[in-house]
């Protein structure tokens, strides 16, 4: 059961993120879908991809938009 | 209950990938565009992981100990999740080029609006 | 394993690693030279002296192959996993030697003259061009799909800094666009690929087309018409045919000269690749055939038509280029032994003269740093050689006798004609005289007529290096159209291997 959980929370993880107008906000809830995924992964039995996707999607992806809103600006026009 | 893992991950793959393809071209900003875009990328990688699973199978790690029998006939495929592990990493550089490009144009123009940067 | 066949991976691996190398250290220009020079000789050369055969990374070689497998029992010999390839598996057969030559030749003559033509050369310049070239290397060489993908995102990294390094107004911009239009087209061929790896469990395409033509899966399932769309959808990214012929033509216009001339083989050689697979693969669908031939014609009238009303030189060639592609694709979709040699002979052709088209208007940005055809004039004066290398080049692209586009094109209306569709080779005649006006045109404002006032020629001596390559580009044009069978005799057999 505990997939649909996760289903959910990636689902709305990207919808809510792309709908927020402050957008390091946006950069810091993209990690909330990379996680779920994670877990994904390693519910379907894959956990070296798991891994992977958990240290990429949740924490450099982000870190990237994060530092990308920093050098540009932070509030959407 | 065994199959609804392949099920929930096919779902969410389906609809990170609609979700990724309205944002990239209906949103304006170019951040959210780019943010888009890396959801449609793990959309399709976790559809191409789904491929490889298994109802009731076991990780495709051969540990020492294990029955030879027993383990080839009930590990996951795992050709898929060897190609899925190259393209995060592909995605994952795509976009970091991405966003260079955004914040040398941001310099430029003093906004990350597409309909300002890419519209002429 | 034996040493000549150690060659096939080395034509991807020297181009990689030198390109790595250079990039760390950019800023000792002298040995940056002296690097990318001995791997610019590397390129054509080492498809010259590798022999024909398959290679097999990590030494997997199929198990039909394999000594151990006399002792094997018959549930494994039995079956196709007896003959399936384990390994990402390199093929290079005489096709495969031509064309990477020619797009060696292509890179050694880019590299050359972005090295003499600017004081400072740059190493992260060299390095992008080797890696695009390396990348399109191995997607000629690969019999692996999902490894053709990962080549072709490095192949559309490369080219989108290709267009970055330049410094022409609004590369930036384009770029990004080309960037975000491939964050949608890559996910898409990738989905392909998967499905194509779910119905068939195989990335290998020898082991798929085993799969379909042996009925190991049933070829009519709706899965793979899914996959081929997707996958044809990809394609269409990648080499810039529409609905990307704009985009594309906007990259070639962004980059410079060297960068545009080798931009376009990359389109035209991961056109050849990718096509050689959909053919491969999908041929069985009549669908297939029709949406090649129906996007070639598009590719054909849209982007000739296009060019007639450019101002910019480099987008009307640009556009010209989109247009010869549509020649090849047109091949492809024939379908026939003769039509696909023929669509394969059209893209080394194409890549050679469009190469040189790039270069020799390049000259003229050279000398006045101007590419708006309004503001130019006179230039026959100041560049009377290269004027005469274009003007060859110019009507070399058109199809003229005794140029090598003149036999191609001939085999390709040729082959429309023996596959019953006299339409197409009209399209195609019609399409090479517009081709031939176009040109024409461009080339009267540039050079004959008279000069403008506020034009400023700088007194730079254009490099005797660009001189000398359009002269061994013009040589290759004139030796193919005299002597055509130097060409189809390499490329038939791939054509007779994949109808």
């Amino acid at each position: 059961m505990i997939e649909y959980i996760f289903m959910i929370t990636a689902i709305l993880g990207a919808i809510i993120s792309l709908m927020q107008r402050d957008l390091l906000k946006v950069a810091i809830l993209t990690g909330i879908p990379g996680a779920s995924i994670a877990f994904l992964y390693q519910y379907l039995q894959a956990p070296d991809v798991a891994l992977t996707q958990a240290i990429v999607g949740s924490a450099i992806v982000p870190v990237f938009f994060a530092l990308a809103v920093l050098r540009t600006r932070r509030v959407e026009e | 209950m065994i199959i609804d893992t392949q099920l929930a991950a096919l779902f969410t793959a389906g609809a990170l990938i609609v979700i990724g393809i309205f944002g990239a071209l209906f949103l304006d900003n170019l951040i959210k565009k780019v943010i888009a875009l890396a959801f449609i990328g793990d959309g399709a990688n976790l559809f191409l992981v789904s491929l490889g699973y298994k109802a009731g199978g076991i990780v495709y790690i051969f540990l020492p100990g294990m029955a030879m029998s027993n383990f080839s006939q009930n590990a996951s495929y795992p050709l898929p999740y060897a190609l899925v592990l190259t393209s995060i990493v592909i995605g994952a550089s795509t976009m970091a080029v991405m966003l260079g490009i955004i914040i040398i144009l941001n310099k430029k123009y003093g906004s990350i609006s597409a309909s300002k940067i890419l519209g002429e | 394993m034996s040493l000549p066949n150690l060659l096939i991976p080395l034509m991807v691996i020297i181009p990689i690693t030198c390109a790595l190398f250079l990039n760390l250290l950019h800023e000792r220009i002298r040995t940056v030279k002296v690097i990318s020079i001995v791997v610019a000789f590397a390129l054509p050369i080492i498809p010259l002296f590798a022999n024909y055969g398959t290679h097999y990374f990590g030494g997997y070689a199929p198990l039909i192959q394999n000594p151990i497998s006399a002792d094997l029992p018959t549930l494994i010999t039995g079956t196709a996993l007896y003959i399936f390839h384990p390994a990402i598996t390199y093929v290079y057969g005489s096709a495969q030697k031509l064309m990477i030559f020619i797009l060696g030749i292509v890179g050694l003559f880019a590299i050359f003259i972005s090295l003499y033509e600017v004081k400072k050369p740059s190493g992260v310049y060299i390095y992008l061009m080797l890696m695009g070239i390396a990348s399109i290397t191995a997607m000629l060489l690969s019999d692996d799909i999902f490894n053709l993908y990962v080549f072709f995102e490095i192949a559309a990294l490369a080219q989108v800094g290709i267009v970055l390094v330049s410094k022409i107004k609004n590369n930036y911009e384009t770029a990004l666009k080309y960037m975000i239009l491939g964050g949608i087209a890559s996910p898409i061929l990738l989905l392909g690929i998967a499905l194509l790896l779910g119905v068939t469990g195989n990335v290998n395409i020898t082991d798929i087309v085993y799969s379909i033509r042996n009925g190991l899966i049933n070829p009519q399932s709706p899965v793979l018409l899914m996959a081929c769309s997707l996958i044809i959808f990809g394609w269409l990214y990648g080499t810039g045919l529409p609905p990307f012929h704009v985009i594309k033509s906007a990259m070639y216009s962004k980059a410079l000269p060297t960068g545009a001339a080798l931009l376009q083989a990359f389109s035209v050689f991961s056109l050849v690749a990718f096509g050689v697979i959909i053919i491969r693969i999908f041929s069985y669908i009549p669908f297939t055939h029709v949406f090649l031939l129906a996007i070639s014609l598009i590719a054909m009238v849209l982007g000739i038509t296009m060019a007639i009303t450019q101002t910019d030189f480099k987008r009307l060639i640009a556009f010209l280029a989109v247009g010869e592609l549509g020649y090849i694709g047109a091949g492809f979709g024939l379908g026939t032994v003769f039509g696909i040699t023929a669509g394969l002979f059209q893209a080394v052709n194409e890549s050679i003269i469009t190469a040189l088209l790039f270069i020799g208007f390049g000259t003229i940005m050279y000398k006045t740093k101007e590419t708006d055809m309004q503001k130019l004039g006179g230039m026959l004066v100041a560049t009377p050689k290269s004027a005469l290398f274009v003007l060859l080049a110019g009507i070399a692209l058109a199809g003229v006798p005794p140029f090598n586009a003149f036999q191609s094109k001939l085999m390709l209306v040729q082959a429309s004609l023996n596959s019953g569709l006299p339409e197409i080779a009209i399209i195609m005649v019609l399409m090479s005289i517009v081709t031939f006006m176009t040109f024409m045109r461009a080339f009267h404002t540039i050079y004959l007529r008279p000069k403008p006032v506020d034009l400023e020629i700088k007194n730079e001596k254009i490099p005797k290096i660009t001189l000398v390559a359009m002269v061994i580009f013009l040589a290759i044009c004139l030796l193919l159209g005299l002597y055509p069978h130097l060409a189809t005799n390499f490329l038939q057999g791939l054509a007779m291997s994949i109808t």
